[in-house]
C-alpha cells in the first residue's frame, strides 16, 4: 500500500516552482540641470525637465540621488563631464556649456594624492560609471584651488551608465 | 536646404516653442537664420542631429556638443555657417571637411559647392556672398600660404582678369593657384591691369606658361598686357581659365581652354608644362648636335686644305669650282 501510495506520488508531476518577483530597485528620477525630482519611471517619458526645461532628466539610487537645488556633476567612463548641475555650477565657478566634454580634472581632483586614506577620485568615478561599485563617499578639491576640500558621494546613474557625484 | 519655423522645430524636438528659445539663448544652437518677416527659421539637419542626441544624452549640453560635431563633417553646414555670419562655424566646418577628405577635394567638393548655392540663392549683390566670399578668399590665402615649398622645376604667371574679391570666377581662379602651388609649380599671381613693370616680374619668376584667369576685364586690356608679356620673354605657352565659354584649341594659335574646375584645370596645366619642358629639351640636343655637326665638317674642311692647295695649282679652272661645290654640299 505504501509503495503504490509512493509510485502514485511518483506519477503526479511535481508543481512548477514559482519564482518570487523581486522588487526592482526604486530608482529616484531627478534632472540633471535643477535636481527637480519626478515621479519613478519618469524617465520613459519626455526627457527634458519640465520645470527648468534645461536638463535631462536622469535616475539613481535613493542614497546617491541628489536633493533639490543640490550640487551634482555627471561623468562617463572616460572621466569627461557629462553635465554640470546649476548648485555645482556656483559652487565651482563653471559654466556647464563651456566644460561639457573636458575632463574631470578641470574641474577637481584628489586633494592630497599622498595620502593613503584619501581614494583617488578618478578611480573612484570610473568604478562607479562601470557599476563596480556601490555608493562611495569621496573627497575632492576644485582644480587649482588649495585649502578647500569638498565632500561628496559618488555612484552608479542613468539611463545611459555614468557617474554622479553629488557633493554633500 | 530645408528650413522650419519654430513650432515645427520644436514639434520635432517634444519640446514648447519656449523652451527651444531657452536652447538657443544658452547654448547657441540650433542657430535659426531669419526670414524677411525676423521670424526664426532653423535648418533642419541641425534639428533631427540633436533629436537623435538627445536620445542618449546625459545633458543638453553633451547632446548639443555631439550634434555639432556630427554636423561639421556635413557640407551642407558651411553653407548654413557663411548665410549665418559665422566665421568661427565656418571655420570649424571646413575643418570637420579636412578630417575627411584632401584639401583640393575638401575645396572642390564642399568650399566652392557651398559659394555656389550662397550665390545661387542670395545672389553676388547681397551681404550673404560678401561674407561668403572674403571668408573663403581669406581661406585660401591661408591654405596657399601653408603650402610646402616648389619642388618643380616649373614657374607660372597668373594674370587675374576678375574684378575684384567679390567676383565668383575670382575664388575660382584662388582654387586654381591653391592647386598649382601644392603640386609644386612656382607661381605668380598678378592683376592684369597693371602692364608697367611686368618685365621685371618676368624677369624675376621666368615663367614657363602664362595664365589669363577670370573674364571681367576686355579683350583689348588683357591682349595690351599678353602683348607686354610677348615683347619681355618671348613666345611662351599660354592657358586661358575661365574666361569666354569653352572653346577647342586654336589651329596654330597654341592658346589652351583650361577646364572650369581648378584641379582639372592644374591637370592639364602640368600636362602643358611638361610638353613645353620636353620641347624645350629637345631643342637643345638638336643644337647640341648640330653644333658637333658643323664643327665636325670644318675639321673636315681644315684636313684637307693641303690637298686642295695642290689641287688648284696644278688645274686652274676646274680646281677653282671644287672647293666651292665642297662647300655648297656641306652648307
Amino acid at each position: 500500500m505504501r509503495a503504490i501510495r509512493q509510485a502514485r506520488l511518483a506519477a503526479v508531476p511535481a508543481a512548477p516552482t514559482v519564482e518570487r518577483a523581486v522588487a526592482p530597485a526604486e530608482r529616484v528620477c531627478f534632472c540633471g540641470h535643477c535636481g527637480a525630482r519626478r515621479d519613478a519611471g519618469a524617465t520613459a517619458g519626455p526627457r527634458v525637465c519640465d520645470k527648468c526645461q534645461l536638463g535631462l532628466m536622469l535616475d539613481a539610487a535613493p542614497e546617491l540621488a541628489p536633493r533639490p537645488g543640490g550640487a551634482f556633476v555627471v561623468l562617463d567612463r572616460s572621466l569627461s563631464v557629462c553635465a554640470v548641475s546649476r548648485a555645482a555650477e556656483r559652487l565651482l565657478d563653471v559654466y556647464e556649456p563651456s566644460v561639457v566634454n573636458c575632463h574631470v580634472s578641470e574641474l577637481f581632483e584628489t586633494p592630497d594624492p599622498e595620502r593613503q586614506h584619501h581614494v583617488p577620485v578618478a578611480e573612484a568615478i570610473f568604478r562607479a560609471a562601470r557599476g563596480e561599485q556601490e555608493v562611495m563617499e569621496v573627497t575632492v578639491r576644485p582644480a587649482r584651488t588649495f585649502g578647500v576640500r569638498l565632500r561628496a558621494r559618488v555612484g552608479l546613474c542613468g539611463p545611459r551608465p555614468a557617474a554622479l557625484l553629488v557633493f554633500d | 536646404m530645408r528650413h522650419l519655423k519654430t513650432s515645427e522645430a520644436a514639434a520635432l524636438l517634444n519640446v514648447s516653442p519656449n523652451t527651444l528659445r531657452a536652447w538657443e539663448r544658452r547654448f547657441g544652437f540650433p542657430k535659426p537664420q531669419r526670414s524677411p518677416g525676423r521670424h526664426r527659421l532653423f535648418t533642419h539637419g541641425e534639428v533631427t542631429a540633436l533629436r537623435d542626441a538627445l536620445q542618449e544624452g546625459l545633458s543638453i549640453s553633451s547632446a548639443v556638443s555631439r550634434a555639432r560635431e556630427g554636423l561639421t563633417s556635413d557640407p551642407g553646414a558651411l553653407f548654413g555657417a557663411l548665410v549665418s555670419f559665422d566665421t568661427e562655424r565656418a571655420d570649424r566646418a571646413i575643418e570637420a571637411a579636412l578630417a575627411l577628405r584632401s584639401v583640393e577635394r575638401s575645396v572642390e567638393e564642399v568650399l566652392l559647392p557651398s559659394l555656389d548655392e550662397v550665390q545661387q540663392r542670395h545672389g553676388t549683390d547681397s551681404a550673404p556672398w560678401a561674407f561668403a566670399a572674403r571668408w573663403a578668399a581669406d581661406w585660401l590665402r591661408r591654405a596657399q600660404r601653408m603650402a610646402p615649398a616648389p619642388v618643380r622645376d616649373a614657374a607660372i604667371l597668373i594674370a587675374d582678369a576678375s574684378r575684384d574679391e567679390l567676383d565668383r570666377d575670382g575664388l575660382y581662379i584662388r582654387a586654381f593657384e591653391l592647386f598649382c602651388v601644392r603640386g609644386g609649380i612656382r607661381t605668380l599671381s598678378l592683376s592684369a591691369r597693371g602692364v608697367s613693370g611686368v618685365g621685371d616680374a618676368l624677369a624675376a619668376q621666368r615663367p614657363d606658361a602664362v595664365v589669363i584667369a577670370g573674364s571681367y576685364l576686355d579683350d583689348d586690356a588683357v591682349a595690351r598686357w599678353a602683348y607686354q608679356v610677348r615683347l619681355t620673354a618671348g613666345s611662351l605657352p599660354m592657358a586661358v581659365y575661365r574666361r569666354g565659354g569653352e572653346r577647342a584649341r586654336t589651329r596654330g594659335g597654341g592658346t589652351i581652354h583650361l577646364p572650369p574646375e581648378p584641379s582639372a584645370a592644374q591637370i592639364q596645366l602640368l600636362e602643358l608644362l611638361e610638353r613645353h619642358a620636353a620641347a624645350r629639351a629637345g631643342e637643345r640636343g638638336h643644337g647640341r648636335a648640330e653644333a658637333r655637326s658643323s664643327t665636325r665638317a670644318e675639321a673636315r674642311q681644315q684636313g684637307r686644305g693641303g690637298q686642295r692647295k695642290h689641287n688648284h695649282d696644278d688645274q686652274n679652272g676646274r680646281r677653282q669650282r671644287q672647293p666651292q661645290a665642297r662647300a655648297a654640299a656641306a652648307g
